[in-house]
């Protein structure tokens, strides 16, 4: 664990220390000794921290998304991109930007709310209860409807070609140009998900003794799972309202917590706080260097890098069932 | 995709049956009609002396019909929009051309309804389009250009010929570049010309837009120096997104800022929302241009270059 903190805070460091401007290591360290370079500082303060800050929730969001959502699909491959949550993010945007709104003006609300129903609609789909016994089902049903979803983005963005520009953000994520002021709006509804994992942590545990085991320690199953969903709704509806969709974040992150942490979710939780952030801050420094001076878009890095961790993840080994 | 070539498909079946009529009709016109040849894209095309209903089916064809004096009875959606583009509006005169489709999606159905004589058609249209087009009436595409500021007027001259009338295409062309040299006089008398890039701003940053385009060409025309900061590679209409951090280099005399969106001003809000475009010293000095996308990065044709200048001079010596 501390190895990862420090990582974490290396990372970190670095993020503020490479763009894909002129401004690099030495002038960015040099501010440390006189603040007349104003460019570095401009640069450093209101481009690199806030996009640093936010690939940190972002990462936090995904990946402890991703623990609950494998956790109570007991499905390792469960992923909130996988599962409409993120296609339901984008269609509601889509949805919003049709019917009047800009991208400028757009309520984070919106994409939450898309998330949420999303991720709704993919369980009830893959029949809520019972799903343990068959992983694929899950992301089966989940690929499905996030492509029912994306042919009715496209359909909408066809309809409307001003949405069509505007929703290009949506549709690939990344932390380029996004403000503070996104994060701080989102954090309300990151600090309520953040009191319910907390509380969750321990019934979740008993969640994976098997259901019997579970009622018989005095919790409700279907309930921890609806509040889990509903988690998972928040935190992914905050990380995409403001990063947009960024793939395989979730699936991989939990992944290596799980590497560290063994399989019980309370320590897996843990893990997820720093190797989150670790992997997200790690892909944007290299979304920023790869195509100087423009940037490649965060969420086709992790997608791009990502692809080949799920297939990795199937083939290597059989899955451990959770 | 697979729906629309489905959807192709059966649109083919349809208007295959309806074609013998409507080839009949046209082979009866032209044989009647003296011909004419016109070198085109897809080989030499037979054109009757006067056509009447002529259907455009690209932004520039529009232009230059209407700069010739004829009204389309169809024409095609701007790029970004559910109809003609707005500088086009002025250039009406009572009846309007019914939509027949986008650039992209042509719907042939609707071009078939018109009963045109003509069609004059993109330099992109493909070939199995032409052909389906082609059995409807004499279909014109010109042969590709290369992207360049001034690929309009070879475009236009054939346009012009297709509807028997180059001696008005000529005359709009020759008043395009009689402005031109007006304009530049004006702007060099009041000294208010200087370097400028012409940008669309997207979330994450700005599109850097090529030198090569109608619009930019203009710009430069008229005495401005235009930047692209070496950054559109050749044959490409604009960069990538550029980086936040790397912003100073559009910054210049004079920003143009272009938005498909109907109203250029929400792209000058959506950029003023970033802290990195608010310290650029054009913006300090205020001499951000929002621009309508339509007519600066898709739009083409003599009446377009005109709107284009006209946006240019109100800018630049208000």
């Amino acid at each position: 664990m501390l190895i990862l903190l420090t990582a974490l805070v290396a990372v970190s460091v670095v993020s503020l220390l490479i763009g894909a401007g002129e401004v690099g290591p030495q002038r960015v360290l040099g501010l440390l000794l006189s603040a007349s370079d104003s460019e570095a500082q401009f640069i450093v303060w209101e481009l690199r921290t806030p996009r640093t800050l936010i690939g940190i929730v972002v990462g936090i969001a995904l990946g402890v998304a991703g623990a609950l959502l494998q956790a109570i699909s007991r499905n390792p491959l469960a992923e909130p991109g996988l599962l409409g949550v993120s296609a339901g993010a984008a269609f509601a945007v889509a949805l919003a930007l049709v019917l009047g709104a800009s991208a400028a003006t757009l309520r984070i609300s919106v994409a939450q709310l898309g998330a949420l129903v999303g991720c709704i609609c993919v369980l009830s789909v893959a029949r809520f209860r019972g799903v343990g016994n068959d992983p694929v089902r899950l992301v089966l049903a989940g690929a499905a409807f996030s492509g029912l979803l994306g042919s009715l983005t496209s359909l909408m963005l066809l309809y409307d070609q001003r949405a069509a520009d505007e929703i290009r953000f949506w549709v690939v994520g990344s932390l380029a140009g996004r403000r503070l002021d996104d994060l701080v709006a989102v954090l309300p509804s990151l600090l309520v998900a953040a009191i319910a994992v907390v509380i969750m942590a321990r019934p979740l545990a008993a969640l994976a003794l098997g259901e019997r085991a579970a009622s018989g320690l005095g919790h409700h199953p279907t309930l921890i799972r609806w509040v889990a969903v509903g988690c998972v709704a928040l935190l992914v509806g905050a990380a995409t309202a403001i990063a947009g969709p960024i793939a395989f974040v979730g699936l991989v992150v939990p992944f290596v917590a799980r590497a560290f942490a063994g399989p019980d979710i309370r320590r897996t939780l843990w893990f997820c706080l720093p190797i989150g952030p670790l992997v997200v801050l790690t892909a944007d420094i290299i979304s920023r260097v790869v195509v100087a001076p423009s940037e490649l878009p965060l969420g086709v890095l992790t997608a791009l890098c990502g692809a080949p961790v799920l297939i990795a993840v199937v083939r290597a080994k059989r899955l451990p069932m959770l | 995709m697979d729906y629309s070539s489905l959807r192709k498909g059966l649109m083919g079946i349809v208007v295959s049956g309806l074609l013998l009529g409507g080839s009949l009709v046209s082979g009866t016109l032209a044989s009647v009609a003296h011909a004419r040849t016109l070198d085109t894209a897809y080989g030499d095309v037979e054109v009757s002396d006067a056509p009447q209903r002529v259907v455009t089916l690209y932004e520039g064809a529009l232009d230059a019909a209407l700069a010739a004096g004829v009204t389309p009875v169809g024409a095609v959606t701007t790029r970004g929009g559910d109809n003609v583009a707005e500088y086009v509006e002025a250039h009406f005169s009572g009846e309007r051309p019914e939509i027949v489709g986008v650039v992209r999606e042509i719907n042939i159905e609707a071009v078939l309804a018109q009963q045109p004589d003509l069609i004059l058609a993109a330099a992109q249209l493909p070939e199995p389009q032409y052909r389906l087009l082609s059995r409807i009436a004499p279909t014109v595409v010109p042969h590709a250009q290369p992207l360049a500021p001034d690929s309009w007027e070879a475009e236009a001259r054939l346009y012009g010929q297709a509807l028997n009338r180059e001696a008005e295409i000529e005359d709009a062309i020759s008043a395009v570049d009689h402005r031109i040299s007006e304009l530049a006089a004006a702007i060099d008398d009041a000294n208010a010309g200087g370097t400028a890039v012409l940008a669309r701003w997207m979330p994450n940053g700005p599109m850097v837009m090529s030198k090569a385009l109608i619009a930019t060409g203009l710009l430069a025309k008229v005495g401005l120096e235009v930047q692209d900061a070496g950054l559109v590679d050749e044959g490409h209409p604009h960069s990538d997104i550029l980086s936040l951090e790397n912003l100073s280099q559009v910054d210049g005399d004079w920003l143009f800022l272009a938005t498909l969106n109907a109203d250029g001003q929400a792209a000058l809000d959506a950029a003023k929302q970033s802290a990195a475009f608010t310290r650029l010293d054009v913006v300090k000095q205020d001499q951000v241009v929002p621009v309508n996308g339509q007519l600066w990065s898709s739009a083409n044709g003599p009446l377009a270059a005109q709107a284009i200048l006209d946006d240019i001079e109100n800018a630049l010596l208000p």
